[in-house]
């Protein structure tokens, strides 16, 4: 790892009396792309607001490439930030939303020009140049924005769910240029979104954020495979976490629809929450020990793979199988334990057993073999 | 059918509504036209038999309009740019600042708003008195250097401007004042523009003030001139009192046709804001 771009130590923010962030620490490389991801509502855009200085935090310490910029103002800071509805200024030309704030910087004039029709190029925006915004659809918008960011070549990006605002096919593509543009311009970037695809595919490291604290920094893959936290492993799992009251007992974990061994996690024994990817599930057709019998209940075809949800009487589970062809039927399912893996958490919500510092394959398909259409009973 | 005859009612309404509107204005320019002789017919004359482009001439000449006319454009323009500064810089700090007391001084330009100018004028009168201005330019200046109306007005506007743009401004070093001028002053223009054809024709046509505070000939406004122009003038001579009405009328209406783009679209907005 590079030098320290960006380090937060003890921030903390309320608004009025309510604490939305709650001391907080992190440092961000240089060059990185750091994810920063959590639900809508647990503080991120008070925190990139600080890290602008656009706020001021109520104490801690932001220090930007070696240097404490706490008192320094946003203007002086050399920030440039993509907001969530772009903030392009109405009045302006695209050509001069990209030369307003070299021209604040005193670049000289000379310059500008070059400068601009190169980040134009490299976004595809030339044509738009003396257009006004409200001539742009919203990812022609979006362009402009990350444009007027990047033509000002500053120390760090800034970019508060910058991708939100578009359509499914736009926010794909825009992503996959967005990564690959970050890493050719090689400026360090704090991003920030509460989509889980977003934040595992773009990030370099990712932070995932609850209630004004980070549960878990790491890796994309690392923070999938092994969540720190409950909420983590609620919060990268689509459609969600199967979740369900469990107990120790001597190298497994008796829960109401199934006993499961339990890896290698072996914790004092008593209550456990037992968290089970939708990925992680697998169902067999076939009676099997220990497992009660489940109904399936629901079949949610997503292309490639299906959702397959199947009831008990005291709630329901889902899972998420790859199909080859043939969609699994109605009927009756049981777990297959020994196939399925899970996370263990106690009752505060932390990790029981293997910690994410551990050494693990790179591969999260090594770690489960691959899925198979369990569910899937000859047509 | 029936959309055709209501499309046909609704064009002849707006048709008689603004020929009522035009009607004083087409007299006015016609009389000013006409040479004494067609003034009083026994049927009104809607052309002028022979246009006697004179009646200006001897209009201008029958009092000190060139003079009038300069002092008018002076104090005019200088209000409305004192205006514009003061209004502005007030709006701003009421719109975009937090800080104590602004609750007050809102709540003090909302009354003031109320208030009719001339509950002002002793005070004013007697202010300038102590100063020892009056019978000057400053007298017919100074009172109207702010404007609760404007200030009102251009923070409405101010504020319809979302934060997101003050903050990407500032990351792009535009703060305070380059704010204002780059930002707010821009994005607010039909307000701006709405604000200052408003404050143009008060004060290019105001009569009471300027009689109050003045003497002396030469400091003497448009208005005061005409009044002046009518009681020496013989009352016969109605054309010429056209020709000097239009003096009067004539600069405004002209500033209107051109700017009546954003004015109008001043006012299409107003009601689309929020
Ligand atoms: N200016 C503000 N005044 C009061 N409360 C605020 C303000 N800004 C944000 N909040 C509150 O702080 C919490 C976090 O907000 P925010 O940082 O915008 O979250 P996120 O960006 O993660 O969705 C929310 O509960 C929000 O209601
Ligand atoms: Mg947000």
């Amino acid at each position: 790892m590079g030098k320290v771009a960006l380090a937060l130590a003890g921030i903390a923010k309320a608004h009025g009396s309510n604490a939305v962030v709650r001391g907080l620490d992190l440092e961000i490389f240089e060059g990185e792309f750091f994810v920063l991801l959590g639900p809508s509502g647990c503080g991120k855009t008070t925190l990139l607001r600080m890290v602008a200085g656009l706020s001021d935090p109520d104490s801690g310490r932001i220090a930007l490439g070696g240097s404490d910029v706490t008192s320094v103002p946003a203007e002086a800071r050399n920030i440039a930030m993509v907001f969530q509805d772009y903030a392009l200024y109405p009045h302006m030309t695209v050509r001069n939303n990209l030369a307003f704030g070299l021209k604040r910087h005193r670049v000289p004039r000379d310059q500008i020009g070059g400068r601009i029709e190169r980040v134009a190029r490299m976004l595809a925006i030339e044509q738009l140049l003396d257009r006004k915004p409200h001539q742009l659809s919203g990812g022609q918008q979006q362009r402009v924005a990350l444009g007027r960011a990047i033509v000002r070549e500053p120390l760090l990006f800034l970019m508060d769910e910058p991708l939100s605002n578009l359509d499914a096919q736009v926010r794909a593509n825009t992503r996959a240029e967005l990564k690959e543009l970050q890493h050719r311009l090689g400026v360090t970037t704090l991003y920030v979104t509460h989509d889980q695809v977003e934040a595992m595919t773009l990030a370099d490291r990712l932070a995932v954020m609850n209630l004004g604290r980070l549960e878990q920094v790491g890796r994309p893959l690392d923070v999938y495979r092994l969540p720190a936290t409950l909420f983590v492993a609620q919060f990268l799992s689509s459609p969600r976490l199967n979740l369900l009251a469990g107990e120790i007992a001597g190298g497994t974990v008796r829960t109401p629809v199934a006993v499961f061994p339990t890896g290698g996690a072996s914790g004092p024994g008593g209550p456990v929450q037992v968290g089970i990817r939708p990925e992680w599930l697998r169902f067999s057709p076939d009676p099997v020990a220990g497992s009660l019998p489940l109904d399936v209940a629901l079949i949610e075809p997503l292309g490639a793979e299906v959702l397959v949800h199947a009831r008990w009487p005291d709630g329901e589970l889902v899972a998420r199988v790859a199909v080859d062809g043939k969609l699994p039927d109605r009927g009756k399912v049981w777990i297959d334990a020994a196939a399925s893996r899970l996370d263990l958490f106690d009752a505060d919500g932390r990790r029981i057993g293997s910690t994410p510092g551990d050494a693990e394959p790179s591969n999260p398909r090594e770690i489960s073999p691959p899925l198979q259409p369990a569910a899937a009973r000859g047509a | 059918m029936k959309r055709v005859v209501g499309r046909i009612l609704l064009y002849a309404a707006v048709l008689i509504a603004a020929a009522l509107v035009a009607m004083p204005m087409y007299w006015l320019v016609v009389s000013a036209l006409k040479p004494s002789s067609e003034i009083f017919t026994a049927t009104p004359r809607w052309l002028p038999g022979r246009i006697e482009w004179r009646n200006f001439v001897n209009a201008w000449e029958g009092a000190a309009f060139g003079r009038y006319f300069i002092n008018s454009v002076g104090v005019t323009a200088a209000i409305l740019f004192l205006q514009l500064v003061t209004s502005s810089l007030a709006a701003f700090a009421l719109a975009r600042r937090r800080f104590v007391g602004r609750g007050f001084i809102l709540f003090a330009v909302i009354g003031a708003l109320i208030i009719p100018i001339q509950v002002t004028f002793l005070a004013n009168f007697i202010t300038l008195q102590h100063f020892g201005w009056l019978d000057s330019y400053g007298a017919l200046i100074a009172p109207f250097a702010a404007s609760a109306f404007g200030t009102f007005l251009l923070r409405q506007a101010f504020l319809a401007v979302p934060d997101a743009i003050e903050d990407a401004a500032r990351l792009d070093r535009c703060t305070g004042l380059a704010f204002l001028w780059h930002f707010l002053l821009p994005l607010a223009r039909p307000t701006v523009v709405a604000f200052v054809l408003v404050a143009l024709v008060a004060h290019w046509n105001d009569y009471f003030w300027p009689l109050i505070v003045t003497n002396r000939d030469q400091i003497r406004t448009l208005p005061i001139g005409l009044a002046m122009f009518v009681s020496q003038e013989v009352t016969t001579d109605w054309n010429l009192l056209m020709a000097a009405t239009l003096f009067v009328a004539g600069p405004v209406l002209i500033v209107f046709f051109l700017t009546q783009r954003y004015f109008i679209r001043s006012h299409v907005n107003a009601g689309l804001k929020r």
